[in-house]
């Protein structure tokens, strides 16, 4: 519990409503959509940067430790108390301050939510991108946060490629500023990309401005079916390699077909072994002729069907199908650990290979779908939590999956962050010497380690 | 709430799709006000982690029980059942508050939700003129009317009955109202968490109708017809007006007159849509009147945002309520609409109630005014 001192001093900043330390409270703020969860001490919801300002002075003199959260969406335990201390919970800063239309960017609060902004530039015939499955309640904040990406990645990158600049609260209260409206800045060390997926370890943001770009103006999807995922893996590789930049290209295993066959509207044939959702957009010649050159492709490498969305419903019927993956992954089981596994696109073949064999060897049903077009996977291990001896098994699944990973010049995590669920794993991706280099940001920006401790540092 | 309900909250993945349907967690933006926070706290509670204090019924209690959680979440959840099962667990285990004593106090000695004398549920019934009075001397009917108790009471939406009584007249149906024999159905009960009560009601209502030999029971208000459809154990044919209606209409008993060009936007309501799936005949209905155009509502269908008058929230915490009204005018002021149609009583006096609080001339009519509007124009 926190010194009644303290309480009232943060009471006093953020007014009754704002500071919560009741246990139906507290137990509303000990999770996010990470299965470990920690009890917080205290939740706290500013509303304005001064705010934050104010708390975090107290937090440094009281040594308070301070876990901010957005919506609580993620999928690596970042915004949970692992440590205990308090939670600042973002959700009530949601103003978008400014959208700049000949500046071509957005300065939001970092409450705001992912698709509420997406709405609010379209309709100015802007295009904001990064687009997380859990956009329609994910906070910017969060997303900067953890360097949030999406299936458009592959076209249009993920949040770092969009932020400019920031305004950051420091661990003793101390506001700064970091880059700005242009897209040129090469003054100093890049503090701005050095912020975006620090995971709340470094500083609080409180202020985001964000790059827009033009709406395309069309798009177009398309469906591949082949007899193996391994034909389906071989043709994401060569469509890149060809120099062919879709928006998305998705990959759906057998397994994952299975699940969806029945949900939705969707048909998928009965010896689909894989599947490829394409997505282009730009002008409508562009990708008219784009879109042929794809479904070519994908007959050329052994597709046994290419379907061409021939309307908007069409199209809207594919991808919905592709929405509900999450939930009937769900569905199936007692519990489901998703993965996020990055290789060099070449090596999907080879990933996609080690995992079916992976999961033969630990005995244990995996389904994966992919943003293949840039070599992110999440294997999704349909398990049951209650099973200890299934979960030792889950457990090397994992350990081996992510050497192998690894090994092929992937990384740990594409969009889901580090965090409390794969830090044991970072000595396979970091020498000691890049990891002690961390640290001792970690220590220039937080000496008292007062930000997010407990998280991957 | 079951053992077996408990070990489902382990379904609950967490992910958070639901804060973004959810009215009443948008307005205070505190996670113990979505539908994921209420999952939690329950299970939090079944496992023994958390007392049920005060709190708790503060929690629950703000809910509108519209289940729009429910149409996104991607492991089938349906967090206002979890809801519903909480509040029972309060009563259970804490008793009833002042308000829900009130209200169980009302029902159980009016048989009405406004403790209002019971045989004046009919009285709007002395302001219709040139129709034959098979009021309560008609002790035989193929159809019984059940008006339900908002109607029946509030002065702002007794002209539904009124108009739905002039449309079963033109069309020439046989029906009766139920008057003083007519029992709230129990559907606040149902949400107050005392659902036990509820069987003394039910019990009386299709006692009632059985003596008047009706073969169909009619409903203006989703609430009522969805509580029968729920739990009451008949077989009797029960449907609501705007099915009924489009019915009449579908078999030429009805005959709509032109009106001139109006932009008619339709409200889904929660027990109407979501809970019975109720969507396109009163969009049917709309559509079959001549020079009337239908608009869409941004969150329309499944996807309809709730009126801030379900749950008792209104009793509960008529100040969030009141806002959540004032959102849906705003997106009602959004399309565009002359009117904005709903076929439910509580619906209308909601959002009629709020544009008057705010001096809004804002035209809300149930689907029976329109229709009776195209009888008579």
């Amino acid at each position: 519990m926190l010194p009644m001192k303290t309480q009232d001093d943060l009471r006093t900043i953020v007014g009754e409503d704002g500071f919560f330390t009741e246990p139906e409270d507290l137990a509303s703020y000990s999770y996010d959509a990470f299965v470990k969860e920690f009890m917080p001490d205290a939740v706290i919801l500013p509303r304005s940067t001064q705010e934050v300002s104010r708390i975090m002075k107290v937090a440094d003199r009281e040594g308070l430790k301070i876990v901010a959260r957005g919506a609580g969406t993620n999928l690596s335990g970042n915004s949970v108390a692992r440590q205990g201390g308090m939670i600042m919970s973002f959700t009530r800063m949601n103003r978008i301050v400014e959208i700049d239309i000949p500046n071509r960017c957005a300065v939001v609060q970092p409450g705001v939510v992912n698709a509420d902004l997406q709405k609010q530039v379209m309709k100015k015939g802007f295009f904001y991108p990064p687009d997380p499955a859990s956009m329609a309640v994910c906070t910017l904040g969060g997303n900067v946060a953890l360097n949030a990406g999406g299936p458009r990645a592959v076209k249009y990158g993920v949040t770092r490629d969009y932020v400019l600049g920031l305004e950051v609260v420091l661990a003793d209260g101390e506001i700064i500023r970091t880059g700005g409206k242009t897209i040129k800045n090469v003054s100093g060390y890049d503090l701005t990309r050095l912020m975006v997926g620090s995971e709340g370890t470094l500083g609080i943001i409180t202020e985001i401005t964000l790059r827009l770009i033009p709406q395309p103006k069309a798009s177009k999807t398309l469906l591949a079916v082949f007899s193996t995922v391994e034909e389906v893996a071989e043709t994401v590789s060569a469509i890149v390699g060809a120099g062919i930049v879709p928006t998305t290209l998705e990959l759906l295993d057998k397994v994952i077909i299975d699940l969806i066959r029945n949900v939705g509207s969707a048909s998928f044939p009965l010896n689909a072994g894989g599947v490829l959702l394409i997505e282009v957009d730009g002008d409508e010649d562009a990708i008219e002729k784009e879109s042929l050159k794809i479904a070519e492709f994908c007959r050329d490498r052994g597709a046994v069907q290419v379907e061409v969305a021939k309307t908007q419903e069409e199209a809207e019927k594919l991808w919905q199908a592709r929405r509900s993956v999450g939930g009937a992954v769900y569905k199936a089981c007692r519990s489901a650990v998703v993965e996020d596994a990055v290789v060099p696109v070449s090596e999907l073949p080879r990933i996609i290979r080690t995992i079916g064999a992976l999961s033969k060897k630990y005995n244990l049903k995996v389904g994966v779908n992919a943003h293949a077009g840039d070599g992110n996977l999440h294997p999704s291990i349909m398990t049951d939590v209650r099973n200890k001896e299934e979960m030792e098994r889950v457990e090397k699944f994992i350990d081996e999956m992510y050497e192998q990973v690894i090994a092929m010049g992937g990384t740990l995590s594409g969009e889901h962050g580090i965090g409390i669920g794969k830090d044991k794993y970072m000595p396979l991706e970091f020498s000691r010497r890049a990891i002690d280099l961390m640290r001792g940001i970690k220590k220039v920006f937080d000496p008292k380690n007062l930000l997010n401790p407990g998280s991957f540092l | 709430m079951e053992d077996n309900d408990f070990e489902g909250f382990d379904r609950c993945a967490k992910c958070g799709i639901c804060l973004a349907q959810c009215p009443v967690y948008k307005e205070s933006l505190l996670e113990k006000a979505s539908p994921r926070g209420k999952i939690q706290l329950a299970k939090f509670y079944k496992e023994g982690r958390g007392t049920l204090t005060e709190g708790y019924r503060g929690i629950y209690g703000q809910c509108l029980l519209c289940g729009a959680c429910a149409t996104v979440c991607p492991t089938g959840m349906k967090p206002h059942e979890i809801v519903l099962g909480m509040r029972e667990e309060i009563v259970r285990e804490r008793g009833l508050d002042d308000r829900g004593s009130r209200l169980v106090t009302s029902i159980q000695q009016s048989h009405n939700i406004s403790q209002e004398d019971n045989e004046e549920r009919g009285e709007w019934w002395e302001e219709l003129k040139g129709l034959p009075g098979h009021r309560v001397e008609k002790e035989q009917a193929e159809v019984a009317y059940f008006v339900g108790c908002v109607a029946s009471f509030f002065p702002m939406v007794q002209k539904i009955p009124r108009n739905m009584a002039r449309i079963l007249d033109q069309a020439g149906v046989d029906f009766a109202l139920l008057c003083g024999e007519e029992w709230c159905c129990g559907f606040p009960l149902l949400a107050a968490g005392a659902p036990e009560k509820v069987r003394d009601l039910s019990q009386h209502n299709v006692e009632a109708v059985r003596r008047l030999g009706a073969e169909k029971v009619l409903f203006s208000c989703p609430s009522c017809y969805r509580t029968w459809k729920e739990h009451y154990n008949t077989r009797i044919v029960l449907q609501h007006t705007a099915d009924c209606i489009h019915e009449l209409i579908q078999s030429e008993k009805l005959h709509l007159k032109p009106l001139a060009p109006v932009r008619v936007a339709y409200h889904d309501s929660c027990d109407l849509g979501r809970h019975s799936g109720v969507y396109d005949t009163p969009r049917k209905v709309i559509q079959s009147i001549p020079g009337v155009t239908l608009v869409e509502l941004e969150h329309n269908r499944a996807g309809s945002l709730c009126c801030g008058g379900g749950g008792n929230l209104e009793t509960v915490s008529p100040e969030l309520a009141g806002r959540l009204a004032k959102a849906k005018i705003e997106e009602i002021k959004q399309s565009g609409a002359d009117v904005v149609v709903t076929a439910c009583q509580q619906c209308v006096r909601t959002i009629a109630s709020s544009a008057r609080r705010q001096r809004l001339d804002l035209k809300v009519m149930d689907i029976s005014e329109l229709v009776c509007i195209a009888l008579e124009s």
